[in-house]
């Protein structure tokens, strides 16, 4: 183990909309119109499109890389091309090691086997030997918490059974290279920070990772690196928090280029803390941008929002005019000072501009990203700075920290 | 939306002889690393059909037992047919190893779409789909020969030193078997008629063979393009070492061989050409 490599060298993939033929009726007609139009592989046909175009990553022992995306953007694409599911139509995709995939894991359970039947079948598709999975076979029946229901027939499982066992067996094979999809979703809070954990300890243990994932916190806190993927393009390559603010910006608001008409420009955002912060922990962001000379009954707004990656949702929005602060004319700096009373996570600073109204967002900006952690322990949607003392009672002592 | 034509030069192709031995090279490795995959497999069709019916085993004798009664009817009393041993044994003999043939090829021509959750999810060598089916007929096969077995012994028919090319024989029948399956597997994943056409194509193959008559009474140019049928000389060789104690006729014999071995290397490379297309194109 340890000696794991993924490469993606240029990779294209077109793909063809609608039906192929199917049955020899609809051969005939296809061949004939193939010999008479010779079509250049680099070219699109009227039904085709490129589902992936020119992705290019390396990922080493020991470290993990994300791809994000909104739905349809190739990532389970760049999956399949990487366990040799599918070719690439230009590029090449170079995968050094035994692979574990954990791609919609559970779809090769057979209904009719029973749990033991299908660990051995399953761990064989992936390429364990029989030897293998009966020496981890008491490990994998325990991590997948069936217990008894193990000699019943697979169709009698619960959706989250079924995810958990497929869950279990992909996650003790002994692999090179680890690809995952979207698993991280699987079974219950409690199985999935099992599931967490154990992908977690699979890449400290320097076995490189490709994982696709909506949950944009666990890519944070998983990979060394991201890619966002959006309609087959490498829209953003580099650190996790860059790509997330990419995407977190996108979702929010698709990209507004042209030219703002009131002549806001925001060019910037910096972070002024050491990451993590603490819950509870004050942070400073400076937005920097350019804005033109005041008008008459115009007045310009920069906003700020504080979005959760763990839910998607804003936590906390303000502007300058909330703050009855005026732009200077010409380039600017806005220092935003802000106490993270929020639960530890993964949250999202964004910038809008432009004309503020309550049921509308202005322009996005730059954004950028804040690790909470823990400090104390606490548990909920808000921080609320708690202090707790104790003393016994009685002895007229006051209750001390 | 307009499209960039890739940037990238792709690296020139190998030549033909290079990429042949990378292909071979890879599908020894691939079965090499994956022989437990075909087994378990193979279980897992035999334990299922155990689970799933009642007469689960009953059913590897029950069809070639069925034809061997409709034969004996139709060719010992209703047109008289000359067989130097008793007309049900040389039936049997015919139909035990044909069971074999025509039950792979049925099971295997859907063998790739049946499982198409497996061929879109997970990466293995989807050879071991049709190979699979294969071993389950020989499973069915050699229980089917329990009842030769009795039926030797009823009849009085001796067993010879012969016996012991048993494993060739055997062994020429799968290659063929699975060339042929290899073939129809691949092709109705693409087109879905195959599965139809095999139906007609077995009963016609059947009849093109000496499964329940001596096809080689057949003359004329007929039968010279009916000699050409591998599976007559396999069938015949059956009948050879387990019924008359002589030596498989060598000419035929080694014709079938030859053709098993031409037809599985060739089908089992255009498998694995086409492999990477099957995700996409079931």
């Amino acid at each position: 183990m340890g000696d794991g490599l993924i490469r993606f060298e240029g990779v294209w993939k077109k793909f063809r909309r609608g039906e192929r033929h199917d049955s020899l009726r609809d051969l005939i007609p296809a061949l004939g119109r193939a010999l008479l139009r010779r079509q250049p592989e680099g070219d699109l046909g009227r039904q085709e499109f490129w589902a992936l175009q020119d992705v290019s990553f390396v990922v080493e022992p020991g470290e993990a890389l994300g791809i994000i995306g909104p739905n349809g953007a190739g990532k389970s694409t760049v999956l399949k091309i990487l366990i040799r599911l599918l070719r690439p139509t230009h590029g090449r995709a170079l995968l050094r090691g035994r692979v574990g995939s954990l791609i919609e894991i559970g779809g090769s359970l057979h209904p009719d086997l029973t749990g033991r039947e299908n660990i051995f079948l399953q761990g064989s598709i992936m390429g364990m030997r029989r030897a293998e999975i009966a020496r981890r076979f008491d490990e994998i029946v325990e991590f997948s918490g069936l217990g008894d229901f193990i000699d019943t027939p697979v169709k009698r499982f619960s959706s989250g059974m079924h995810a958990r066992l497929g869950f279990s067996v992909a996650a003790h094979l002994e692999t090179d290279v680890l690809i995952i999809d979207e698993v991280l979703a699987v079974g219950d809070a409690a199985f999935q920070r099992k599931a967490f954990d154990r992908m977690k300890e699979m890449v400290s243990r320097g076995v490189p990772a490709v994982i696709v994932s909506h949950q944009l916190e666990r890519i944070a806190s998983l990979c060394n690196s991201a890619i966002l993927l959006v309609q087959g393009r490498v829209a953003c390559q580099g650190a996790p928090a860059e790509c997330i603010g990419a995407y977190a910006r996108q979702q929010s608001a698709p990209a507004a280029t042209e030219e703002p008409a009131d002549g806001l420009r925001l060019d910037a955002i910096a972070l002024a803390a050491a990451q993590p912060v603490p819950s509870g922990g004050r942070i400073e962001v400076v937005v920097s941008g350019e804005a033109p000379p005041a008008r008459e009954g115009l007045r310009h707004i920069v906003g700020v929002r504080v979005r959760s990656l763990q839910t998607g949702e804003v936590v906390f929005a303000t502007g300058t005019l909330s703050h009855r602060l005026d732009l200077p004319a010409g380039p600017f700096e806005l220092a935003v000072e802000l106490q993270m009373n929020v639960p530890p996570g993964i949250y999202a600073v964004e910038t809008t501009s432009g004309p503020w109204r309550r049921d509308r967002d202005g322009r996005s900006g730059p954004a950028t990203l804040v690790h909470v952690d823990g400090g104390q322990g606490f548990w909920g949607p808000v921080q609320l700075n708690c202090a707790m003392r104790v003393a016994p009672r009685g002895t007229g002592e006051k209750p001390r920290a | 939306m307009t499209i960039p034509p890739p940037l990238r030069q792709d690296p020139p192709r190998p030549p033909a002889i290079v990429a042949l031995r990378d292909d071979l090279r890879e599908m020894f490795q691939e079965l090499v690393q994956y022989r437990e995959l075909l087994l378990t497999m193979t279980r897992r069709d035999l334990l299922l059909r155990y689970k799933q019916t009642i007469m689960g085993f009953g059913w590897s004798i029950l069809m070639p037992v069925t034809y061997m009664i409709v034969f004996s009817l139709i060719f010992t009393r209703v047109v008289k047919l000359e067989t130097d041993v008793p007309y049900p044994i040389y039936a049997y003999a015919g139909l035990l190893p044909w069971n074999f043939f025509a039950s792979s090829l049925r099971f295997a021509v859907g063998s790739l779409t049946a499982n198409s959750t497996l061929v879109t999810k997970v990466y293995f060598p989807r050879e071991i789909l049709p190979f699979s089916v294969v071993l389950v007929s020989l499973v069915d096969f050699a229980v089917g020969a329990l009842v030769l077995a009795g039926l030797m012994a009823w009849y009085g028919v001796a067993v010879h030193w012969t016996v012991l090319l048993l494993p060739v024989v055997v062994l020429v029948q799968i290659l063929f078997t699975a060339g042929v399956t290899l073939l129809l597997a691949m092709g109705n994943l693409f087109f879905r008629d195959v599965k139809y056409l095999l139906e007609i194509l077995i009963t016609l193959w059947m009849f093109a063979t000496s499964v329940v008559y001596p096809v080689e009474r057949i003359g004329g140019r007929l039968g010279e393009l009916l000699a050409l049928n591998p599976m007559t000389p396999i069938i015949e060789a059956y009948r050879a070492i387990l019924l008359h104690g002589t030596l498989p006729a060598a000419g035929p014999f080694a014709w079938a061989a030859a053709v098993s071995v031409v037809l599985l290397a060739v089908s089992w490379l255009a498998f694995h050409r086409a492999e990477f297309r099957f995700a996409e194109s079931i």
